[in-house]
């Protein structure tokens, strides 16, 4: 069976390479493409550039790295003066924003089909992070993910066998794994909540804490809007999502109180938390980290399904001046095509990257890496995206959750609090958005 | 052209007049406009709105619960280390004007970190309040005392923040302090050893009355900068916890490009503006006066 897939892998990444370098045919054009890959993955961007020009000898992309926060401060006036970019990276975050007010253009199924690029090929939720209101606005690059780190020799000092799949063998675990100065557990009398020399996982806050709540109440169900693209996290999926988080710290007792994103990395680092949430860029550092014997699996199924927090980078076209040139429009097309195709995607995973589709998650290089245990895991990871204020609604989450998870307030009145103050913020963002 | 020429001054003004007028009078009116209308680069059209985004300052609205609770947090992280950037800075001033021993290499000790960027600095300073792992949380551990979550805490989190910013600015305070003592003349102290003067009052009745037009530009700048807080919470405390730390600008900040609501971004920076002038005025009035300086 894998030999076939991996037969259908080479033959797919083939044809995706010829039928795109035969899709744009017109005079040469030159294509100046923003992004922001600034950091150790910006090499192997303009590798793939380079390749792309190399073989597509009537297209010239001419890119330009800058900081994703400039590109956002950017691009709304860069369009209104008819100065965009021909083609534009942009984060899972912002893309709905920028698609609601008007500064990108669709790529509709017939020119999606003249340049060979299929969503139905990407994993779903990832191709529907770059849809507002059933039009599609951009093809996926890039993808990450929040993903459970483990320490095995920790776990297995601690006489856990195997890794935790949904939520009562995580809290096994994790209170097995965590033991105050007495050396006692949180099961035990006595037990010194306040004195932690190993635990199970820190629950922390703003952003990361928000990330994993998100992640939590998707797998209850819930989202953060509704079909109305309102608030919608005051529900009874939230309540309980939330509240299962809040009791690691209180109830459970096997995360420290006012855990950090930065505190947690530093214990998982130092051999101190059996567990630890994080994204899977976090994957090198603790690759580089002497002695630390570690695994990386998706989150457990804490609520009744899968699924975890997403990132990922889209490929886009903005809007135009009105005399723009047709032919660097289809050259355009061809461009982000063929940098989707799975064989720039394999190239791209170097980066630390995961799959965008399923051929490539299945690709041999990946048998031996750490990474491919996540894999399985792909089609579930959902990306705040979809409703133009993303900014106004995480804001508010992560306030709740941060209150919350600090207790000082309970889950039902942080929940309460965040939606009423998102939905204000959404009803003053409707007066200019449409 | 003759100096007559009633046009000569103001051709001489001319070049000055330009920038002053595409980079300070346009900007200014131009926000001006923003603020009274429903702006964004994008939209097809920007109605005309009025008074709105100013009065949502003091409606049931977020920006009044978010704009006045960012000002207190500036007004209070400025009440705090605008006094400790500049008694520590003329303290350290008076202690490096003398002849002490190594005395070169304090003064760039204390200069040198300035020059980092704001980001590192930031960095540097999170690492050791950090809640579990930082340096200052082993000493206590160390010491048998129970830690701090310096981080997540109410109040607690200015620590990082004012004092961050103390080590991070003072060596520019202290330098202008300094270079004021180099002018003022060795003779009034000798007359002063004269009368049996002792160092105390040497400073009191000498130093500091001569350091007054300093201390007043010290105190207008460190306040200006003060109020203008933005890396030091983005980077250590990200404004939390809950906004607790959160600065006014970094609020418009997140209000423009994270809200992408620029116009009342634009009215609450107008608002804070008018605020920081009547500060510095206040400051001019009270000051000036004591410096014996033109108004």
């Amino acid at each position: 069976m894998k030999n076939i897939s991996k037969h259908a892998l080479t033959l797919t990444l083939a044809l995706g390479t010829t039928l795109a370098g035969a899709a744009y045919t017109g005079p040469k054009v030159q294509l100046n493409y923003l992004h922001g890959f600034t950091g150790p993955d910006r090499p192997v961007m303009e590798k793939l550039i380079s390749q792309f020009n190399a073989t597509h000898p009537n297209i010239e992309v001419k890119a330009q790295a800058q900081p994703w926060g400039t590109t956002w401060q950017q691009l709304g006036p860069l369009v209104a003066s008819g100065r965009a970019p021909d083609v534009v990276a942009i984060n899972e975050d912002q893309i709905t924003g920028f698609a609601a007010r008007g500064a990108l253009t669709p790529l509709t199924a017939a020119e999606l089909k003249s340049a060979n690029a299929n969503t139905a090929n990407f994993f779903k939720p990832l191709a529907q992070t770059s849809m507002y209101k059933n039009v599609t606005y951009g093809l996926p690059l890039q993808s990450s993910a929040l993903a459970m780190y483990y320490n095995k020799d920790l776990l297995k000092k601690a006489g856990v066998s195997g890794v935790p799949k949904n939520q009562a063998d995580f809290i096994k675990a994790a209170q097995a794994c965590t033991t105050d100065k007495a050396g006692k557990h949180p099961t035990e009398a006595g037990f010194d909540a306040k004195n932690l020399v190993t635990w199970g996982a820190g629950m922390p806050t703003p952003w990361m804490g928000g990330s994993l709540a998100y992640s939590v109440l998707r797998q209850y169900g819930g989202d953060l809007v509704d079909k109305q693209q309102n608030a919608d996290f005051n529900s009874a999926a939230a309540n309980q999502a939330l509240q299962f988080l809040v009791d690691w710290i209180g109830k459970y007792q096997f995360s420290p109180a006012n855990a950090t994103e930065a505190s947690e990395i530093t214990a998982f680092r130092q051999g101190k938390t059996c567990f630890n949430f994080n994204g899977v860029w976090m994957l090198d550092q603790y690759n580089g980290q002497e002695g630390l014997n570690f695994g990386i699996a998706p989150l457990p199924k804490f609520g009744s399904q899968d699924a975890a927090w997403g990132g990922s980078s889209h490929l886009t076209l903005p809007k135009q001046r009105a005399n723009y040139d047709k032919n660097k429009r289809a050259a355009a097309l061809e461009f982000i095509s063929w940098m989707t195709q799975p064989a720039q995607n394999l190239t791209w995973t170097s980066t630390g990257s995961l799959p965008t589709s399923q051929a490539i998650a299945k690709d041999k290089s990946f048998d031996n890496s750490k990474i491919s245990d996540l894999f399985d895991a792909l089609p579930t990871v959902y990306a705040t995206s979809g409703y133009p204020w993303v900014a106004q609604v995480r804001g508010a989450w992560d306030a709740a959750v941060e209150a919350a998870i600090l207790g000082k307030k309970t889950v039902k009145q942080a929940l309460a609090d965040g939606q009423t103050e998102a939905n204000k913020q959404i009803a003053q963002a409707r007066q200019s958005i449409r | 052209m003759s100096d007559q020429n009633p046009l000569v001054p103001y051709l001489y003004l001319l070049p000055h007049a330009i920038f002053f007028l595409v980079f300070t009078v346009y900007p200014i009116a131009l926000g001006v406009w923003i603020s009274v209308h429903r702006w964004d680069p994008l939209a097809d059209t920007q109605p005309y709105v009025g008074s709105e985004f100013y009065r949502n300052l003091f409606l049931d609205t977020p920006q009044r619960d978010f704009f006045w609770r960012t000002l207190v947090n500036t007004l209070l992280f400025t009440v705090i280390s605008v006094p400790l950037l500049v008694i520590t800075a003329l303290s350290l001033a008076q202690l490096l004007y003398r002849p002490v021993l190594f005395r070169a290499m304090f003064r760039s000790i204390f200069f040198m970190p300035g020059i980092l960027s704001v980001s590192v600095m930031g960095i540097l300073w999170k690492w050791l309040f950090d809640n579990q792992s930082g340096l200052v949380n082993v000493i206590l551990q160390m010491m048998g005392r129970p830690t701090i979550p310096f981080l997540t805490t109410d109040g607690w989190a200015w620590v990082p923040v004012t004092l961050g910013t103390v080590w991070w600015t003072i060596g520019f305070n202290m330098t202008l302090y300094l270079a004021a003592m180099g002018n003022i003349p060795a003779s009034l102290y000798e007359a002063a050893e004269l009368d049996g003067a002792g160092g105390w009052h040497k400073f009191r009745y000498i130093t500091l009355p001569l350091l007054q037009s300093t201390t007043l530009f010290v105190v207008v700048t460190t306040v200006l900068a003060s109020l203008q807080l933005f890396g030091q919470t983005q980077v250590i405390t990200g404004g939390g916890p809950a906004r607790a730390t959160q600065s006014v600008i970094q609020y418009i900040t997140e209000e423009a490009f994270g809200n992408n609501q620029f116009s009342s971004a634009t009215a609450m920076s107008f608002v804070f503006g008018a605020i920081m002038l009547i500060f510095t005025a206040i400051q001019f009035r009270t000051m000036a006066r004591d410096a014996g300086g033109p108004r």
